[in-house]
C-alpha cells in the first residue's frame, strides 16, 4: 500500500468490511500488479498467475470479515502464496522440484571460475536479469516465494513467517539459501564478487 | 572453518534481522573477516538484482467487479457474437455475389455491344429504299451470345435490379415478342420505318447505358458487412472481457 497514507487505507479497510464493493476494489487495485509478479514467478505462466490473482481477490472479497491481525497487503499476499503453490503442487503434468527441499546448513559457496564483471556493477544489466530470473525459475517454488516476498515486496521476516505460515527460522533459512543459489549462478557465469 | 565464519546469518545481517547480540557478533567478525565481508557485498548486490528483476504487466484486469454485471450483458454478448458471425457470412456471400455480377456485366456489356451493332445495321437498312418492306424484322435478333445474360437478365438471379432492367430495356422492344415484331413488319412502309429507326436509335441509347457503372444494393456491398463483423466482434469480445471480471 505504499504511497497512501495508513489512515486512508484503514477508512478504506472498514468500508470494505462493512461492505463497499468500491472501497475493496480499490485497496486491490493497489495490490494487483504485486501480487501478479509475485505469483507469476512463482508459477510461470501469465494465465495461471492471472487467475491465481483473481481468484485470490475474489476469496479475500468473500473473506474480508476474518482478516485481521496482520496487514491488509500481508493479508493478500498471504492468500495468493498459498493458491501459486497449491498451484503448483496440483501440477502432475511435468516432474516438479520438491517444494522445500530438506534443510542444508551447509551451503556451498560457489568460487569464481575466472575473474569477470563486478556484481555490483550488475544491477542495469539485462544479462544478468535473465541469470537471475533463470536461477529464481530453479529454486525450490517456497524458498522462492520467501525469498520474493523479502527482496521484491520488501516484507519483513515476521510477516513473511505469517504469509507462508512457517516458523521464522525456516523463513531465515529460505531466504539465505535463495539468495546463496542466485549468487552462486551469477558466480558460475563468470561475475566475481566485489573485493571484501 | 566454516564454524568461525557466520556464512548462514549474514543474510539475516543484511536484512538487520539479527537478534542485536548476534547482529553485533556479525558485524565484529566482517571487521576482522574479508571472506565474509566480500560474501556480504555478493549477497546485498544479489538481492539488488532481484530487487531489479522487469515488472511484468496482466493482461487484463485482475480485480474482480464486485458490483454485479447487469443481467442483460451476457445475452447481449451471445447476440453480438451471433451479429458478427452472421455477418462474416453475409461479407462472403455478398462478396461472392458481387464478383458474379461483375462478371455477368461484362457478358452483358458485350452482348449490349453486339446488339448495338445490329441496330445500327437495322438503320442502316431502313434508309435503304429498297428495304421499305419489312424492316424492323430484320434489325431484331436476340442478344442472346453471351453466357452470362441469362444471369443478368433474370430478375430472380441477379442482386441488381436496375441493371437487368436496364439490359432489358437495352436489347428494345424489338426483342419483346414476335408478335410485337410482326405487327412492326406489317405497319407498313408509310409508318414503320420511322418508329423501327427509333426504336433502333432507343435501343442503341439504352446499350450505352448499360456500359455505365450499374447502381448497386447497399445491402451487396461485401464492406458493409465487413465492417459490421468486426464492430459486433469487437463489441462480443468487450462484453465477454466485462463479464470475465464480474464475479
Amino acid at each position: 500500500m505504499s504511497g497512501a497514507p495508513e489512515s486512508e487505507i484503514q477508512l478504506l479497510i472498514e468500508r470494505a468490511r462493512s461492505g463497499d464493493t468500491r472501497a475493496f476494489e480499490d485497496l486491490a487495485r493497489r495490490e494487483e500488479r504485486a501480487l501478479y509478479r509475485h505469483a507469476l514467478r512463482i508459477v510461470g505462466t501469465t494465465s495461471d498467475a492471472e487467475d491465481i490473482v483473481q481468484d485470490a481477490l475474489f476469496s479475500a472479497w468473500r473473506s474480508i470479515a476474518s482478516f485481521q491481525g496482520i496487514s491488509f497487503r500481508a493479508w493478500l499476499f498471504r492468500i495468493a502464496t498459498n493458491r501459486a503453490l497449491d498451484q503448483l503442487r496440483s501440477r502432475k503434468r511435468r516432474p516438479e522440484l520438491p517444494l522445500d527441499p530438506p534443510d542444508d546448513d551447509e551451503v556451498t559457496w560457489a568460487e569464481p571460475v575466472a575473474p569477470g564483471p563486478d556484481l555490483t556493477q550488475l544491477a542495469g544489466d539485462r544479462e544478468a536479469l535473465a541469470a537471475v530470473d533463470a536461477a529464481l525459475e530453479g529454486l525450490p517454488a517456497e524458498q522462492r516465494a520467501a525469498l520474493l516476498l523479502r527482496d521484491v515486496e520488501g516484507f519483513a521476516y515476521e510477516e513473511i513467517a505469517v504469509i507462508t505460515s512457517v516458523e521464522i527460522g525456516t523463513v531465515k533459512s529460505r531466504i539465505h539459501r535463495g539468495r546463496l543459489a542466485v549468487r552462486n549462478t551469477l558466480i558460475s557465469r563468470g561475475w566475481r564478487g566485489p573485493e571484501g | 572453518m566454516t564454524q568461525e565464519h557466520p556464512h548462514a546469518e549474514l543474510s539475516a545481517y543484511i536484512d538487520g534481522a539479527l537478534a542485536p547480540a548476534a547482529q553485533a557478533a556479525v558485524r565484529g567478525h566482517l571487521e576482522t573477516c574479508a571472506l565474509c565481508r566480500t560474501h556480504v557485498a555478493e549477497l546485498r548486490a544479489t538481492v539488488a538484482l532481484v530487487h531489479a528483476l522487469p515488472d511484468p504487466v496482466p493482461s487484463r484486469r485482475l480485480v474482480p467487479r464486485l458490483a454485479s454485471a447487469p443481467a442483460w450483458l451476457a445475452p447481449l454478448r451471445t447476440l453480438m457474437t451471433l451479429a458478427s458471425g452472421a455477418a462474416v457470412f453475409l461479407f462472403i456471400a455478398s462478396s461472392l455475389v458481387t464478383n458474379i455480377n461483375f462478371l455477368a456485366s461484362s457478358g452483358a456489356a458485350t452482348t449490349a455491344t453486339s446488339a448495338n451493332e445490329v441496330s445500327r445495321d437495322a438503320v442502316a437498312k431502313q434508309q435503304a429504299p429498297a428495304a421499305a418492306g419489312a424492316p424492323a424484322a430484320t434489325g431484331v435478333p436476340a442478344p442472346t451470345g453471351s453466357p452470362f445474360a441469362a444471369f443478368a437478365v433474370s430478375p430472380t438471379a441477379s442482386p441488381v435490379p436496375a441493371a437487368s432492367q436496364l439490359l432489358d430495356s437495352a436489347r428494345g422492344g424489338a426483342t419483346d415478342d414476335p408478335q410485337k415484331r410482326a405487327d412492326q413488319a406489317t405497319a407498313g412502309p408509310s409508318g414503320a420505318p420511322g418508329a423501327a429507326a427509333a426504336n433502333a436509335v432507343n435501343a442503341e441509347d439504352n446499350a450505352r447505358l448499360t456500359n455505365a457503372e450499374p447502381q448497386r444494393s447497399p445491402l451487396v456491398n461485401p464492406l458493409l458487412w465487413l465492417t459490421l463483423a468486426l464492430i459486433s466482434g469487437a463489441i462480443a469480445i468487450a462484453l465477454h472481457r466485462r463479464l470475465r471480471s464480474s464475479v
